[in-house]
């Protein structure tokens, strides 16, 4: 074996040249995901790109059109805590407090967790919940995709070998919304069994928005716009609500693994996306 | 960089030198060439939480950083949370409460539960069963860990 080279590059364009120049090499963002995968020697890496030195992608900022630019560095446990996801959009905040524990979240990045795609992991179904958009940069430019196009298969994404994400990107939350983000795992810590997000709003006792992404069930967050749409208008009731959970079942493509059978996942789906509707509710209720 | 070369380490406030190719682990290069075998390798996977230690303050698996990456930052290990060479409050606590076993956890176990008494220094139960749910004990003794970490909180 030949020994990786490593690198610490400071510019967006000195990585993707890097990345560009060969198809084995990996940044490295938190080390959690990829440090893993070397020691157990699922992957080696011809050259290691640090991220570390490259400036542009650790900030938190608020865009002039209100979206919030979240750079690919930042790690979970400042998301955790970041101010300016408001209403709607603390299902990502949430989501970033139950990855893992206190350590892995000081270590591990957004951007490594969208890159990596683990199709257990957290962040990518509050991002399809949201509506974000990963921001990357790559061999010929710069270009933004919504998550709901990013995630494409198990394991697979958007990304090209020489493409880099440089930021989330996170539309300003639905007026007068509510978020609820819910993972279900054997023990606290664990990746989860399934998780959900939901960003919901009321106007008296009719959902004026709502948006319903379920995660673990499935190679990619199952998101449902026309079903989600269909409901608009409407209380939550539970015929209305049984109607759209069977629609997500139906969608759903879980697989049997050491956390839960395929089968348990499908009869959780209802019931889980019930609980966090409720919970949403209750939330709005408590603002209102 | 390439092969093995020379690298400067800020540890427990002293600047040590090392040899590390670009894959070697912090942990391999504090245990096995600095001598510091607080830190131990369970897992090697960032499950167990026995290799916690504190980079720039932050909680960090030291399995899981890279030796090179973590140059010119401040890293701290079990070792460096003595003070005076005398166990800290904290770590007389474990001693005092029978919280220490077989002791593959401690160290691990002692590094987390510091840094959650930084930001919250009267936790409740809850609150130390959150701050060390990234530390496995397979003596299982937990009970009498969070009774070590609640015995020195706020005095
Ligand atoms: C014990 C343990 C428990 C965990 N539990 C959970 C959990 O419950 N939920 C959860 O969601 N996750 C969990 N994770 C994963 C964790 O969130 C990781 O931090 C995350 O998956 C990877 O982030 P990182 O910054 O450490 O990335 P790294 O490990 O540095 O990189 C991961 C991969 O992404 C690539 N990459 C990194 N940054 C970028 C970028 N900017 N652009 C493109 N590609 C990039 C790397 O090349 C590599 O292939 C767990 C990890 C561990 C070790
Ligand atoms: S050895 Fe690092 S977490 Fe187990
Ligand atoms: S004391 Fe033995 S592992 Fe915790």
């Amino acid at each position: 074996m030949t020994e990786a080279r490593y690198f610490e590059p400071e510019t967006v364009d000195e990585v993707v040249a890097l990345l560009a120049a060969d198809e084995d090499a990996k940044c490295v963002a938190g080390g959690a995901s990829l440090v893993a995968m070397m020691n157990a020697r699922l992957v080696e890496p011809s050259q290691l790109i640090s991220l570390r030195h490259v400036e542009e992608l650790q900030k938190i900022e608020l865009n002039e059109d209100g979206w919030l630019q979240i750079g690919a560095l930042v790690r979970h446990c400042d998301v955790v805590i970041a101010a300016e996801l408001t209403e709607g959009n603390q299902v990502l905040s949430q989501a970033a407090g139950l990855i893992a524990n206190p350590v892995i979240r000081d270590m591990g990045t957004i951007g490594g967790s969208v890159g990596h795609f683990d199709p257990a992991a957290d962040y990518p179904v509050a991002l399809a919940a949201l509506g974000a958009e990963i921001e990357i940069a790559g061999a010929n430019g710069r270009r933004s995709v919504p998550a709901g196009e990013f995630f494409i298969d198990w394991y697979e994404t958007a990304l090209a070998p020489s493409d880099l994400i440089t930021s989330i990107r996170v539309p300003p939350a639905p007026v007068g919304s509510a978020g609820i983000y819910e993972k279900l795992a054997k023990v606290q810590g664990d990746m989860g069994i399934a998780m959900v997000a939901v960003v919901m709003a009321m106007a008296g006792d009719a959902i004026n928005y709502l948006a319903v992404s379920v995660g673990g069930c499935g190679p990619t967050p199952i998101r449902l716009p026309d079903a989600e749409q269909a409901l608009i208008g409407g209380s939550v009731d539970d015929a209305a609500l049984q109607d759209f959970s069977n629609k997500l079942v139906a969608a759903s493509d879980p697989v049997d693994d050491v956390r839960a059978s395929a089968a348990y996942r499908k009869v959780l789906i209802p019931r889980f996306v019930a609980q966090a509707i409720d919970k949403a509710k209750a939330k709005l209720g408590e603002a209102s | 960089m390439s092969s093995s070369e020379t690298i400067a380490l800020k540890l427990n406030g002293e600047v040590r030198e090392a040899a590390a190719g670009p894959t070697t682990t912090l942990l391999e290069v504090i245990r096995d060439q600095l001598g510091l075998t607080g830190a131990k390798k369970g897992c090697n996977q960032g499950v167990c939480g026995a290799c916690t230690v504190l980079i720039d303050d932050k909680l960090a698996r030291a399995c899981l950083s890279l030796a090179v990456n973590s140059v010119g930052q401040d890293i701290t290990t079990i070792e460096g949370l003595t003070e005076n060479g005398e166990p800290s409050p904290l770590q007389q606590s474990f001693v005092d409460n029978g919280a220490v076993q077989c002791g593959f956890c401690t160290s691990g176990m002692i590094v987390s539960s510091h840094a959650l008494l930084q930001a919250n220094p009267q936790p409740s139960i809850d609150d130390v069963r959150d701050g060390l749910s990234g530390n496995v004990c397979r003596c299982s003794g937990y009970r009498k860990i969070i009774d070590a970490v609640r015995g020195v909180a706020g005095d």
